[in-house]
């Protein structure tokens, strides 16, 4: 079978994704397991240098820098197609080639935060409401 | 999709334009979740005009493993896992919902990225499909709905670019009939070329300039579908102006050396030179070395004897054709050798890394022929 890759953007109007990329994962606190959607993570902060970050999750602050990946990553959604094909002569081809691949997006670069999370001794920053920035922690692997 | 850049930046643009001394909030999006249908594809900057031309595809059977093809070259696709977490941040208005969303929100945890490699097209199947059912005489009585290939069939079952499809379907000399691509069968071929050289000495045309409708029309009158007639043109000969065609010496000596090891298997050299130069018609000049790639030839005792052993019934990937050779003889020298291997391709690996990696060269001593062994 045949998956074509549609892509709408048209010449360089690939809409550009970000990544925030940190080792090891971020765990979300068992009272916030189940109601994680639209839970804040953490705070992104840009220092005043050019292109590093630091990214405060609970009481776990990492810094990072902002990288330019060497190759692009495209961004694909599998799109199944619900209109009807065209009857194939072969049966077990039927299911696959309903299926496209579009291009919804472009990754150029990264933030990424490569080292091991530093504890803050004191409270989070203060904005930040404080049930949300305490229910997540960074679990270094 | 395609609103309009509001006022205050948001979602993947506020994550990459924060400004010196300033943070944002990251959060989960609304629609936070696996996500299994968003993939990531890293892919080569020059590959990105294809993309956007949408002359990018997936090919491959359910059983096999995907390959992503350009119009001219094929890659491997591989899943590359990482252990970090991959935070996605989609554009605001990407997966925008009605109430007030969050300033950047995440909607994935990445597990990876699918990474591609070039390699050289999987042209074996394409093989095995026509052989199947090649184009033969008398087909028209028989049921022939089986077996047969139109253009897109094969652009579903074989895992190579249409460029490399296009050229295998060369290699293979098959040819278009009623939509199908198929391969004609040797015998069948003979058939049209020995009467395509007979009307040509009944009309006294000369092989070298023959006229294509005269020739064609003389093939339908034998019986003869026209497509088949052009064929056998296209297989045998080269256009050399508009409507002229001249039958090619060596392709020409080359067929009849296959039909006679086909009919009579191994021979005596000498009797099969005999034989070829008699078969070969008038003001050609067969040769052994025509034959490169599609004989082997073996001394037993005094006598030399010659054998039918073509390159193209051979496998594609370097693996299988090396082990194949090695089968066939234990050791060759490079004379040999070279005509079965000339044709393997594969991205990133010269032939003397081929060899490198499949045999082992023996040299006894500095000025002798170096001899390669299985490794």
């Amino acid at each position: 079978m045949e998956i074509k890759l549609k892509c709408s953007c048209g010449e360089s109007n690939c809409r550009e994704w970000a990544i925030i990329e940190l080792q090891g994962v971020v765990e979300v606190q068992p009272a916030f397991q189940d109601r994680i959607q639209n839970l804040q993570i953490g705070l992104l902060c840009r220092t005043s240098s050019q292109e590093t970050y630091t990214f405060t999750v609970g009481y776990h602050e990492l810094s990072g820098s902002k990288i330019p990946l060497k190759k692009p990553l495209l961004v694909l959604k599998k799109n199944i197609i619900k209109s009807d094909m065209e009857i194939d002569q072969n049966d077990d081809q039927i299911d696959s080639s309903r299926v496209e691949l579009e291009v919804i997006g472009i990754i150029r670069q990264r933030i990424l935060f490569k080292t091991r999370p530093k504890a803050l001794i004191s409270e989070p920053q203060p904005a930040v409401k404080e049930k949300v920035s305490a229910s997540c922690r960074v679990v270094a692997k | 999709m395609e609103k309009t850049e509001s006022c205050c930046t948001k979602g993947a643009e506020a994550v990459l334009n924060v400004s010196p001394n300033s943070s944002i909030p990251i959060s989960y999006h609304p629609l936070f979740g696996p996500h299994d249908d968003i993939l990531l594809l890293e892919l080569d900057e020059k590959l990105l005009p294809d993309v956007i031309n949408q002359r990018v595809s997936l090919r491959g059977e359910p059983n096999e493993d995907a390959v992503l093809c350009t119009k001219s070259k094929t890659y491997a696709v591989k899943f590359v896992g990482t252990s970090n977490s991959v935070f996605l941040v989609p554009p605001s208005d990407q997966f925008a919902i009605t109430e007030s969303p969050p300033v950047a929100s995440v909607i994935k945890v990445a597990p990876g990225t699918m990474e591609i490699v070039e390699i050289a097209p999987k042209i074996d199947k394409l093989k095995t499909l026509l052989s199947k059912n090649p184009y033969r005489y008398d087909e028209d009585d028989e049921m022939h709905d089986s077996g047969l290939y139109q253009w897109d069939d094969l652009v579903n079952r074989v895992q190579a670019s249409d460029d490399e499809l296009k050229s295998a379907l060369r290699v293979l000399s098959a040819v278009e009939i009623n939509g199908y691509w198929r391969i004609v069968d040797d015998k069948y071929m003979d058939q049209v070329l020995k009467t395509l050289i007979n009307n040509s000495i009944l009309s006294d045309w000369s092989l070298s300039s023959l006229d294509e409708n005269t020739v064609v029309e003389s093939l339908v009158e034998e019986g003869y579908s026209r497509e088949i007639a052009h064929h056998c043109l296209e297989v045998y000969g080269s256009k050399t102006s508009e409507n002229v065609w001249e039958m090619d010496n060596k392709r020409v000596c080359v067929h009849f050396a296959r039909r006679i090891l086909f009919v009579n298997g191994k021979m005596k050299t000498e009797s099969f030179m005999e034989e070829w130069i008699s078969k070969v018609p008038g003001g050609m000049v067969a040769s052994l070395d025509m034959l490169e790639g599609e004989v082997l030839m073996e001394n037993l005792g005094i006598q030399s004897w010659v054998y039918a052993f073509s390159v193209f019934s051979l496998p594609s990937d370097p693996a299988n054709r090396f082990s194949r050779l090695f089968q066939e003889r234990s050791k060759w020298d490079w004379k040999d050798l070279h005509p079965y291997i000339r044709d393997l391709s594969v991205p990133g690996l010269t032939s003397d890394g081929l060899l490198l990696k499949y045999t082992r060269r023996t040299q006894p001593t500095a000025d002798a022929e170096p001899v390669f062994t299985a490794r």
